[in-house]
């Protein structure tokens, strides 16, 4: 047997012999406890979906392991998603990731993650977004903020320029037509929807969930909804506005797991979050929260990065570094 | 509205929610006593436990946590000079050196009932304004939270008139320090010179742990000897002279409780300025500002009367619009959303027996944690007189072990250290701590809002004179910088020409 037959042969041994510990290794996934990192800090809207679901996931794992919900907050998610993409791919390690958010601090450099590397495990829910006004405001339809928009800039309230609703700000009203000027640097959605309310601009745009419970309230007012047909009553949408591309202007919730995830434990995991979301405890949890919650499979998730990463790729000159 | 109140106060009668509102208090006095862990640690760990509880019951345990937390950290404060939560900060400045003279027990005694007295104006008032909470919440933008700021800064500084120069150079130290990170308005990072770590700015707590106790222990130790100077005159039985001092210094009490009730209510703002605006506002009112920081008794019923009467109205902003005031309010604010409540206004209308019951169970909680201070004053002030040698080693393995408690991060300890060396070398040459604190604490806030006011006007700077608001905290700016001039002025007029 010359060098070249048996580099052949031990290459044909080599993965017979390990198959069986793979298997193994497999079978006794998960031996020991699962950090679920959130790139945000307690208390916040991914935190919340985290600490709802983790309960439920422990109960769908094949061995009975604690899933630990860690908060790695900093850079507008950043940092925690650059300590998900370092970690070690052996299935102890997920995250939450807000799609288009991190693509977005992605796009304006400074991360050390690549999101098309990702191990994706699934999709927990979407939310589109909307116009609100305070429920005092004289702007009764976007009309109105079209014509105000004709007299000067009008002012929106939004968090940091890293964040999506700032990125969706811009391109929602780039795509209306409404000339805008961001007031920035809230905390968090619920902070720039109050400072809408309390008068510091004229208008918010974000998440319909939050707008929804606001106007329930009594304390804001929804001009338009961007999903394609309203659920809104007496509120404008993506299609009667002519801008079927607004409702493309989503936040998603994906789960992910470090690049060089093994499939089969990449499967395990995925099967108890997809049993986990449908779980009575987190349904009962989503309808008395208002929370969207809908699972969708780790080939739907790539599938979102990249209709996600072809529309923000389109309105890249709001993506610029601050 | 009173069949609310007692509809909430019945709720938590129950035997249930009585014995998990006696453990959240438990967890919450060693909790707040422990530097670094606190009580976003405390409710972070309990949040998985709460989720087969009945949402009243969950509410009664994180009621009887958050209640409690501030009695923890006055003590080890007091005995140690090692602030449990970052607002106890301020009680170490006079109640370190309390302990110093042997005083602990009077330190501890007044701390424990300006708490429960605190706690028991904070709830009257929270009562009181929740119908109006909306509202109250409203009346706070921009260039309210500016001025608010700025009106801290000066007061801080007019508190240490005395050594004003060295006061400004720590506070600009502060305020330089509080800069570090990634800033929201600007998009990108500052001073952070590649580390991950700094992004999120200067973590407060293994700061000031650094500033207090590591600064402390190695002084101490520099010094030798034990806390206590004076060891022949300890007499730790002095709990019931502090009881009776904080009933001397009602005014004191009054001030502190308005104070923790107003800044509470404020979104965004912490526990940890309200101490420190009380403290300075006492020192500012006080006919012996001199004695301050030298272990006045007044310089530890304040910021203790004011942050537990924080304690309620901070739970406006996170009630009512879903706006946490800090980190345990927002750990709390997960804990009402695990279980069906949807902080906002909705949340006013139809979960109103549990916010009253939430209300009771703080402050039977910071009641009940008084009592278990009070108790326990004896044991924990002979620690004042354990030798340095002993003292320091044990301090500063449970500072750091609680500086990397705070998230886990080996970067905290560092930052304990560096601001450990550093409060040594202010004590040590005799700079002013309470504007470096203030300073850090405010910065971010006062430079945020200071550009957002500047955006909402489009650079026109009357906007900071439009509102009512703005014009009573410029009213009180004013007061506060002409207060010492008007003193003066009285004084010499009093004075035999």
């Amino acid at each position: 047997m010359d060098r070249r037959d048996f580099l052949i042969g031990a290459g044909a041994i080599v993965p017979a012999l390990a198959a069986p510990r793979l298997a193994h290794a497999v079978d006794a996934f998960p031996e020991k406890d699962i950090t679920f990192i959130i790139p945000y800090s307690a208390g916040g809207g991914f935190d919340n979906y985290v600490r709802a679901i983790a309960p439920a996931m422990e109960k769908y794992l094949p061995h009975k392991v604690n899933v630990i919900p860690t908060n790695v907050a900093a850079g507008g998610g950043t940092r925690g998603t650059n300590q998900l993409y370092r970690a070690k791919p052996d299935g102890f390690t997920i995250a939450i990731f807000n799609i288009p958010g991190m693509f977005v601090l992605q796009e304006r450099g400074g991360a050390e993650y690549d999101l098309a590397k990702v191990t994706w495990l699934g999709s927990i829910g979407r939310d589109h977004y909307g116009i609100g006004v305070g429920a005092s405001s004289p702007l009764k339809s976007v009309a109105d903020l079209k014509a105000l928009s004709a007299t000067r800039p009008v002012k929106f309230t939004t968090t940091g320029p890293e964040a999506t609703a700032y990125a969706a700000t811009l391109i929602a009203t780039d795509l209306l037509g409404i000339k805008s000027q961001l007031i920035g640097g809230y905390k968090g959605s619920n902070d720039y929807v109050v400072a809408a309310i309390r008068g510091d601009g004229d208008a918010v745009i974000t998440a319909l969930p939050l707008l929804r419970r606001m106007q329930a309230g009594g304390e804001l007012r929804i001009l338009a909804d961007f999903e394609p047909h309203s659920t809104v009553p007496g509120a404008a949408d993506a299609a009667s506005l002519g801008q079927p591309e607004l409702a493309e202007i989503v936040l998603e919730r994906l789960i992910g797991a470090p690049p060089g995830l093994p499939p089969d434990i990449a499967a395990v995991l995925s099967d108890a979050l997809a049993k986990a979301v449908a779980d009575p405890a987190t349904v009962a949890w989503g309808k008395a929260s208002d929370s969207e919650l809908a699972w969708a499979p780790p080939e739907r998730a790539a599938r979102i990065l990249a209709e996600q990463a072809a529309f923000f790729q389109k309105w890249k000159k709001y993506l610029a570094p601050g | 509205m009173l069949d609310l109140w007692l509809s909430g106060f019945l709720g938590l009668m129950q035997v249930r929610e009585l014995a998990f509102l006696g453990i959240g208090m438990a967890i919450g006095v060693v909790f707040g006593a422990i530097p670094g862990l606190g009580g976003a640690t405390a409710l972070a760990l309990l949040m998985p436990l709460t989720y087969g509880l009945e949402p009243f019951t969950a509410l009664a345990l994180s009621g009887g946590v958050m209640g409690a937390i501030p009695m923890g950290g006055s003590i080890t404060a007091i005995l140690l000079n090692a602030p449990g939560a970052a607002p106890n900060a301020a009680t170490c400045l006079d109640g370190y050196p309390l302990a110093q003279q042997g005083k602990a027990g009077l330190a501890i005694g007044a701390a424990a009932s300006a708490n429960s007295l605190g706690g028991i104006i904070g709830t009257i008032s929270v009562l009181a304004v929740l119908p109006v909470a909306k509202q109250l919440v409203l009346l706070f933008g921009p260039p309210e939270f500016f001025l608010m700021t700025i009106f801290a800064l000066v007061t801080v500084a007019s508190a240490s008139r005395r050594q004003l120069l060295r006061g400004l150079i720590t506070g600009g130290l502060g305020l330089m320090i509080s800069f570090i990170g990634y800033s929201d308005v600007i998009g990108g990072e500052r001073f952070t010179f590649g580390t991950d770590y700094l992004w999120d700015g200067i973590n407060i707590v293994p700061a000031l742990i650094g500033l207090f106790a590591v600064a402390e222990m190695i002084n101490l130790s520099a010094k030798g000897g034990t806390v206590s100077r004076a060891v022949g005159t300890v007499v730790v039985t002095r709990m019931w002279s502090g009881v009776l001092e904080t009933f001397k210094h009602l005014g004191t009490v009054l001030r502190g409780s308005l104070i923790g009730t107003l800044i509470g209510a404020i979104p965004g703002e912490s526990g940890t300025v309200a101490a420190f605006l009380s403290y300075s506002l006492t020192v500012q009112a006080s006919k012996d500002p001199g004695s301050f920081g030298k272990g006045n008794i007044e310089g530890v019923i304040a910021p203790e009367a004011a942050i537990n009467a924080k304690d309620g109205s901070a739970l406006i902003p996170t009630i009512a619009f879903g706006i946490p005031s800090g980190a345990e309010m927002a750990v709390f604010l997960g804990i009402l959303i695990l279980h069906g409540m949807q902080p906002g206004p909705l949340m006013l209308m139809n979960n109103q027996r549990e916010i009253y019951g939430l209300v009771w169970a703080l402050t039977a909680s910071c009641l009940l944690a008084s009592s278990v201070g009070l108790l326990f004053v004896r044991p924990l002030a002979l620690i004042t007189l354990i030798d340095a040698d002993i003292l320091a080693p044990l301090v500063l393995c449970v500072a750091f072990v609680g500086s990397f408690s705070v998230n886990g991060e080996i970067e905290n300890v560092i930052v304990t250290a560096v601001f450990g060396i550093l409060g040594y070398l202010m004590i040590r040459f005799d700079y002013p701590r309470l504007t470096v604190v203030i300073a850090l604490v405010l910065g971010n806030t006062t430079e945020r809002s200071f550009r957002q006011s500047m955006a909402m006007s489009d650079g026109d700077w009357s906007i900071f004179v439009h509102r009512g608001t703005s014009l009573v905290i410029i009213a009180s700016i004013a007061l506060t910088l002409a207060l010492p001039l008007l003193r003066v002025l009285v004084r010499r007029a009093r004075s035999p020409a």
